[in-house]
């Protein structure tokens, strides 16, 4: 019946795609897809190099042509977020970034996707779109619970050490807590001229574990209360925690390290610990550049005197609302997020961040995931669940987070190059915000 | 010469080669990293000696760079032959005729000028969306005319005002019309300002940066703009970029060589003129 | 050939073919394309550009759109906005430092260029290289030279014992790194510039003060820099125009940073539009930072006086 229905394809309807992605016998008869052309864009990340890979072999299949364009982090969320909002159709598909998904989602400019999946014809039984994992897609699905998106990264958050050998060397453990990781730093900063810490410059993800970690918030009681807290004792404790790890730790010109340059300082041996997303973790015992394979450690996040909060965050592709070619993409994502596909990133290149239970529970992954004896398929479900339990990520997919986050990356460049103490900073990155959201319309507690 | 007037000029032209050098040496450094490989750009000693590589051109030509650059030379080009078709004449009246408020006019053109692309590109944006000009060829067209329209009045008025009306009134003395005489007259004296105009508009068209970040995608896209697209795709591989940038560089620095008495005359018309 | 026209416009004018009128005609022909074309392309922007000012447009509310209900709500938080003073206070900085150098240095390389030699006139051409490349190259290559990894700056220093900090992330050099870039880029601008100025300056002018025994000091602050009132002005008032435009150098650069350091109002005007997507507030801020262009250029054009005949 399959094979028929392929057989019925008119001339501009490309929806049997699909099925002809999942049945191989079809190779051979005319491409579904020929001569269509999808753009699509997301921000710089390891797996969307790996994807790439793979994507010619889907063009082969498909007759599609797709024009994946990558920039970092901040250029990618602007021109989406620009884009966006004039409900364009210059891409096709796109990575709904877990900051801006309230924000896309609930200004109405991204497309449902649920009339999708249940569509038989072009969503294959084998995509199970419930595999995905629920915290995952939470922060691509609406109030209601309509999904916009299929999530291609958890970002949990660990510590990766690329000399762990050197913290060995003198004697210590990979850091537990905000004091001993102060203390392995201290102790092992400058031996064989290694930078003892490193960081990318979004202080506004990064910073944030070591916030709470102290006992500070970023907003009273996210998503009710937005009021932010940023002026409290804690909050400047942990500033000015956090910037000295910057400054005493860290490499030259660490300040204006995009998320790529960090993880390359740590491959090329030259910076020793990061707390970063898994997705960013990996490389370092897997990626053929790496110099720092077998000295690379793992290890939970270090909690502060309140408790440990390691960032988790999600991201994934969705479709925007003015796209032409909706089928096409689809038939993308559909392809991109398979069972298979995933398992073959998360297999052959070591991409911990899956979001599929399926392939997670599988022994397969958690063998792909041993590095030097370390089980980070462990690691990384112990945050997942973490992050779940109290919902302390919420403060992250407020619409109006990537303005307060901004003040946030603002005042931590100004504390750690010394233009302002801890304290003075951060009530600065307070009234800012404050008067960023009156200015938004937001109702602030007095 | 007198001894110590050779000895200044000796110090002078010392001086001038120095400073040349200095001048210079940012711009060699961009396009000697564009033809070394990775490691050797973050090796330190530098090497001095050192086989050229094309690899880092060869891999970023691909289809989208390549697009770019097509839109960049169309959009260019159009929009220069756009602003002197319609800035031309007018400016021939504006220096022929006697308006009362014509000074006006060169305040209002000054004006234009004066505003930083963001004052135009939030209107012509917000616009842009309801015509569907967003990513398009047309859109950057138009939006180039804010400073290439009035560019060129501003520039030809003076051509014009410093050729002599007694060509004119010989050519209608012998019997040619208003038309003719503008045409086949006047233009051709003011041909080296002609040209220097069409440059100085297209370099401007070219090198714009701002404007094409804003209002291009994918389709439109122009070559400053995929250069530092592509800056962040593959995070700082500094061979590409230098490969990216020289290439951007390239028409203009050989397009400025071959007219460069021209480009000087255009920059330093206005000075003269006041 | 300036005196030729003006002879030829004072000699009675021969009408054109057809009498005054057809000419009259004629000219307005040429002119009302002119005319109508920039008046759509920038004048109606400027007034969309002001009623957007009196909104609180904002992308993810359309209703915001045409919200005139408060129209005066964004220039009340200008006034209050301590990141908007922050702002013109560095575009001052920026203004100042990179317009008086390019001039300073622009007058001082005119000088030596100002020998009749033929090395030099052919080094001229190379002094346009910085000032055609596209601003978003001269970025990129400053950025190269401001990264410590790759600079042969920083190797430099760094071998003869003075390690350079890096520049751009430091909050006292950072500005200061972007007027370097800036001078190097347009100096050849002014240059150039004051250097055709130079070669009008008739030598009577240079050989009578020479005879009344003026040494070099007098000559250039008696003689040539009067004379160059003019070209100086000119000259300044389009490199201080151009400097409240910049943008690629700090794009590319510092962002804005660290902090805002580097962040002119142009820029922070740039970062509400496009990363927060607060249109009506940032057209507000556009509106203000155009009016203020204006106010300054006609101060400084009476100030120093336009130097030719008024125009």
């Amino acid at each position: 019946m399959r094979r028929r229905a392929f057989l019925k394809q008119t001339a501009g309807s490309a929806v049997v795609a699909t099925l002809a992605l999942r049945a191989p016998a079809v190779l051979g008869q005319a491409k579904p897809f020929a001569g269509v052309t999808i753009h699509g864009a997301s921000f710089q990340h390891v797996f969307h190099s790996y994807l790439k890979e793979y994507i010619p072999e889907f063009e082969e299949k498909t007759g599609m042509k797709v024009d994946f364009t990558t920039q970092a982090f901040p250029v990618y969320n602007q021109r989406a977020d620009l884009e966006l909002s004039t409900k364009g159709s210059a891409w096709d598909f796109l990575n709904v970034t877990f900051i801006y998904s309230g924000r896309w989602i609930g200004a109405g400019w991204m497309t449902p996707l649920d009339e999708f999946t249940s569509d038989r014809n072009q969503t294959p039984p084998e995509f199970d779109a419930k595999d995905f994992v629920a915290g995952a897609q939470s922060s691509l699905q609406d109030a209601k619970g309509a999904t916009y998106g299929f999530a291609w990264e958890a970002g949990a958050m660990i510590t990766g050490a690329a000399r762990g050998d050197l913290i060995e060397k003198a004697g210590l453990k990979m850091p537990a807590t905000f004091e001993q990781l102060v203390q392995v730093c201290e102790a092992t900063n400058g031996k064989d001229g290694v930078a003892a810490f490193v960081a990318d410059k979004l202080h506004h993800w990064n910073w944030i574990p070591y916030l709470m970690g102290f006992g500070g918030r970023v907003f009273k009681d996210p998503p009710d209360n937005l009021t932010p807290v940023l002026d409290t004792p804690q909050a400047a404790q942990a500033a000015e925690y956090y910037a000295n790890l910057l400054v005493k730790y860290g490499p030259p010109g660490l300040l204006s390290y995009t998320d790529d340059q960090a993880m390359r300082a740590q491959l090329s041996g030259r910076a020793n610990i990061r707390t970063q997303a898994i997705g960013w973790m990996t490389p370092l015992a897997k990626h053929e550049e790496s110099k720092v394979k077998s000295t690379t450690r793992y290890e939970l996040m270090p909690g502060g005197p309140a408790g440990q909060f390691p960032g988790s965050n999600s991201h994934g592709f969705g479709i925007p609302l003015g796209a032409k070619n909706k089928k096409a993409a689809w038939a993308f994502i559909t392809w991109a997020m398979s069972k298979e596909t995933l398992r073959r990133v998360s297999l052959e290149k070591g991409y911990a961040a899956v979001c599929r239970r399926s392939i997670i529970d599988d022994p397969a992954y958690r063998k792909a995931m041993t590095f030097n004896g370390q089980d980070l398929a462990a690691l990384y479900l112990k945050v997942l669940e973490l992050g779940g339990k109290s919902g302390y990520m919420k403060y992250r997919t407020v619409p109006v987070f990537p303005q307060v986050g901004d003040k946030i990356n603002k005042a931590m460049e100004r504390i750690a190059t010394r233009q302002q103490n801890a304290r003075d900073a951060m009530k600065q990155a307070q009234a800012e915000a404050v008067e960023e959201l009156k200015r938004g319309g937001i109702k602030l507690d007095a | 010469m007198s001894r110590r007037a050779r000895g200044e000029r000796a110090a002078v032209h010392i001086a001038v080669i120095l400073l040349v050098i200095v001048v210079l040496a940012p711009f060699l450094w961009l396009l000697q990293m564009s033809v070394k490989t990775q490691e050797e750009i973050f090796a330190f000693p530098p090497k001095l000696l050192f086989a050229p590589t094309f690899e880092n051109y060869r891999a970023l030509w691909d289809s989208t760079f390549r697009r770019s650059f097509a839109n960049s030379a169309a959009v260019s080009v159009t929009s220069t032959a756009l602003a002197m078709l319609l800035g031309v004449p007018g400016a021939y009246a504006l220096s022929r005729a006697r308006f009362r408020s014509a000074g006006q006019l060169s305040l209002w053109v000054l004006a234009s000028r004066m505003a930083p692309p963001i004052a135009f590109t939030i209107p012509y944006f917000l616009v842009y969306r309801h015509l569907g000009l967003l990513d398009t060829r047309t859109g950057l067209v138009v939006i180039y005319l804010t400073f290439n329209l009035s560019l060129v009045v501003w520039l030809m008025r003076s051509f014009f005002d410093a050729t002599p009306r007694l060509l004119e009134e010989a050519a209608w003395i012998d019997g040619a019309g208003l038309r003719q005489a503008f045409l086949r007259i006047v233009l051709p004296l003011a041909a080296p300002g002609l040209a220097a105009t069409a440059i100085l508009c297209f370099l401007y068209a070219w090198n714009d940066f701002f404007f094409a970040l804003i209002l291009t995608r994918t389709e439109a896209m122009t070559a400053p703009v995929a250069v530092v697209n592509f800056m962040n795709y593959e995070g700082w591989e500094w061979g590409k970029i230098a490969a990216g940038g020289t290439l951007v560089m390239l028409p203009v620095l050989v397009f400025s060589f071959l007219v460069r008495n021209f480009l000087v005359r255009g920059l330093t018309s206005g000075a003269l003129k006041g | 050939m300036s005196a030729i026209a003006s002879a030829g416009r004072a000699r009675a004018r021969a009408a054109g073919p057809g009498g005054a009128a057809l000419e009259r005609r004629f000219h307005w022909w040429c002119l009302v394309p002119t005319l109508a074309v920039l008046g759509v392309v920038t004048l109606l922007p400027t007034l969309y550009l002001l009623a957007t000012s009196l909104t609180p447009l904002n992308l993810t509310q359309p209703a915001t759109q045409w919200n005139f209900s408060r129209p005066l709500r964004n220039y009340a938080f200008l006034l209050s906005d301590g990141r908007l003073h922050g702002s013109l206070w560095v575009q001052l900085k920026l203004s100042f430092w990179t317009v008086s150098l390019q001039l300073l240095l622009g007058f001082a390389v005119a000088l030596m260029l100002n020998l009749r030699s033929r090395t030099l006139e052919a080094l001229r051409t190379v002094f346009l290289i910085p000032m055609v490349l596209p601003p978003i190259v001269v970025a990129i290559i400053w950025k190269v030279l401001y990264t410590p990894d790759i600079s042969p700056v920083h190797w430099a220093t760094a071998a003869l014992g003075w390690p350079l900090p890096t520049l751009i992330t430091h909050p006292s050099y950072a500005l200061g790194a972007i007027i370097v870039a800036d001078i190097w880029e347009w100096f050849p601008f002014t240059m150039l510039m004051i250097l055709a100025g130079l070669q009008v300056l008739p030598e009577e002018q240079v050989d009578a003060a020479r005879i009344d025994g003026a040494g070099p000091w007098q000559l250039t602050v008696h003689v040539v820099l009067p004379f160059l009132r003019g070209v100086l002005l000119v000259a300044g008032l389009f490199r201080l125009i151009d400097s409240i435009k910049a943008f690629p150098l700090i794009f590319i650069l510092t962002d804005g940073g660290p902090g805002t350091v580097t962040e002119v109002t142009n820029y922070y005007s740039y970062i509400q539009a496009f990363n927060f997507s607060q249109l009506g507030y940032s057209s507000a801020i556009t509106v203000i930072l155009v009016a203020l262009t204006v106010v300054v250029s006609a101060l400084i054009v009476r100030a120093v006086g336009w130097g030719h005949s008024g125009e």
